[in-house]
């Protein structure tokens, strides 16, 4: 392990980042459309009365929620690594006496860090103008936390995986783009899991792809019992420690059959 | 001997390389049914290095050079055989080792693009764990004597070929590896711009007593700072010994120059004389003959003594010519 040059990559990719603000601010826009399409239509779905329970007020607050917590998992960098590794880039990171991991995750810190420079203030603009209604309390909170992170963590992670495929197949990312449907499908994006139709929601809550995105946003809203929740976690974490084997795996078997193309 | 830092035995990589042929029906076809072919760019290669030695890898372009060089550094893992470099094998990639190797590629960039160069730096100052002092006084030595104060300030994208250089070789040496890896150093860059990367590759070798192995496409470079010279050919190593002996082997022969104070006529008969001998084509009035080295000294003697000589030069014929006729015909 090497904290001290994850730590200054991580000030240093931040400094490149920041000079392509707008590119990322765009970006973040992007992601933040479908969601808000969703919003609408559900709100509209809902009217004066409620869907699964879920009243238009309580349907802002899940989605403006999602809008925040899918931006705050999107692991953009795997996007990067199949290219960095089609096209030899990553020969620089494997001479340093440091794992490559570390450049993906300093890009995923210092990504969150100018997404969220915009996410934040347009999702509370709209907080102003369609009132969600958000019963916070502390309990819910202290669970969000760490289901937030195993969120980041398995998606990360997962979508890592997926990326370091590339060391066999060249284009390996429409594995990602399969991984961004089907949360989108599956991880509460589409429709919150409630309403989505019963063996949906089964294969919903067993797959990993929920636990991505929605989970620790009905853990925030209080849509899970007690039970819900425990269960929750701990096919959660199940993934999470799942995805980080199956990187590891990978990675050991990837890299030796890494070629270095170029130069 | 010492031991060697650098012990290399049967080294072979072999690249599995999908195969098509072109057009749309056979990339159709490739779909289903992919054609790999195996390519060996370096077969069965041994050698060892002392600490300390200047090492040149030349051979034309393909032939396995900068794959020897990946596999040494750790970016490979070879097919079969073995290295023991720093005794540390290369491909395990431990941190250890990977702290003691520096690997400078002339065409791939050890920097962040968007940021000054000395952003970068810092940044891998710290991933080598390099203590403040020596990072600064090592960066310091390295900005002086590579004159580089102006571009510090710009981000490296801004930067022009030969500039950018200088930084990969700073971000290349800031932690002091002890043994360097330089792939195609001078690429790209112009004839004083390779003077300077020259002389200073040579005095940092001296003083450092680093190990350097560097590939070049200019003899210059490999003439100028490598004693030792690996030809590698097809993947096989077909020579390793002194650039000078290499010439000595491949080009029997001297260029005798001459000029005369007065008119010749019987010059031809006074060549027919020794039958190792041939007349080159004349420039500018300078005769040129190729003669065998043995017969330099008799053939000398004898031009002095019977003709006219205003002026004499013996010189070898130039390394390229010799490598050339390597490349072409692959053979020594």
């Amino acid at each position: 392990m090497n904290h001290r040059g994850g730590w200054e990559l991580i000030k240093n990719t931040w400094q490149s980042w920041i000079q392509h603000r707008g590119f990322f601010f765009l970006l973040a826009f992007g992601w933040m459309l479908p969601l808000l399409v969703y919003l609408f239509i559900w709100m509209a779905a809902a009217g004066d009365g409620s869907i699964a329970g879920l009243t238009q007020e309580s349907l802002a607050g899940y989605y403006l929620l999602l809008i925040l917590t899918n931006q705050l998992t999107y692991a953009t960098t795997n996007w990067t690594v199949g290219d960095n590794i089609r096209y030899g880039q990553i020969s620089r990171w494997l001479l340093q006496p440091m794992s490559p991991i570390y450049h993906a995750l300093s890009q995923e810190i210092a990504g969150k860090i100018v997404f969220m420079l915009f996410s934040v203030p347009i999702t509370g603009l709209l907080a102003l103008i369609i009132r969600p209604q958000l019963n916070l309390d502390g309990v819910q909170i202290l669970r969000f936390m760490p289901a937030l992170l195993l969120a980041w963590g398995l998606r990360f992670f997962w979508g890592y995986w997926l990326a370091l495929l590339a060391f066999w197949s060249t284009r390996a990312d429409s594995l990602l783009a399969l991984q961004d449907s089907l949360i989108f499908l599956l991880g509460g994006h589409l429709a919150p899991i409630a309403l989505l139709p019963k063996t949906m929601q089964v294969i919903a809550r067993i797959l990993p792809f929920r636990y991505m995105s929605a989970f620790p946003v009905e853990i925030l809203t209080g849509q899970l019992s007690n039970q819900e929740a425990l269960v929750g976690f701990a096919i959660q974490a199940g993934w999470t420690v799942a995805a980080f084997l199956l990187y590891r795996w990978v990675w050991v078997h990837g890299v030796r059959r890494y070629e270095a193309v170029g130069g | 001997m010492a031991e060697p830092i650098i012990q290399v035995s049967h080294l072979t990589k072999v690249y599995r390389v999908p195969e098509r042929a072109p057009g749309l029906a056979a990339s159709v076809q490739s779909l289903f049914k992919p054609q790999y072919r195996g390519v060996e760019a370096v077969t069965d290669i041994s050698f060892s290095v002392q600490a300390g030695e200047m090492i040149g890898l030349i051979g034309p372009n393909g032939a396995g050079k900068t794959t020897t060089l990946k596999m040494l550094s750790g970016l490979l893992y070879p097919t079969s055989g073995e290295a023991v470099v720093a005794g540390f094998t290369p491909w395990a990639r431990q941190p250890d080792y990977l702290r003691r190797i520096s690997m400078v590629m002339g065409n791939r960039s050890a920097m962040n693009w968007d940021i000054p160069p000395l952003d970068s730096f810092r940044v891998i100052s710290q991933i080598y764990r390099v203590p403040t002092n020596q990072y600064r006084q090592t960066v310091d030595e390295l900005i002086a004597t590579l004159d580089m104060g102006e571009l510090l300030k710009k981000p490296v994208r801004n930067l022009s070929l030969g500039e950018r250089m200088k930084c990969e070789l700073v971000a290349g040496l800031l932690y002091q590896p002890d043994i360097l890896f330089l792939d195609e150093p001078t690429l790209g860059l112009d004839v004083a711009m390779q003077r300077r990367l020259r002389d200073f590759l040579k005095a940092y070798n001296q003083k450092q007593a680093v190990t350097v192995i560097l590939t070049s496409h200019y003899m210059a470079d490999v003439a100028a700072l490598c004693p030792r010279v690996m030809l590698i050919h097809h993947g096989q190593l077909i020579y390793d010994g002194a650039l000078q002996a290499l010439a000595v082997r491949l080009a029997p022969f001297k260029l005798v120059k001459l000029q005369f104070s007065a008119r010749v006529v019987n010059f031809e008969d006074f060549i027919a004389q020794f039958p190792g001998v041939e007349q080159l084509p004349m420039e500018n009035g300078l005769r040129t003959l190729r003669v065998p080295r043995a017969d330099v000294a008799l053939v000398t003697a004898r031009l002095l003594d019977s003709l006219p000589v205003a002026d004499l030069a013996v010189e070898d014929p130039p390394i390229e010519a010799v490598i050339d006729q390597i490349y072409e015909e692959g053979v020594l």
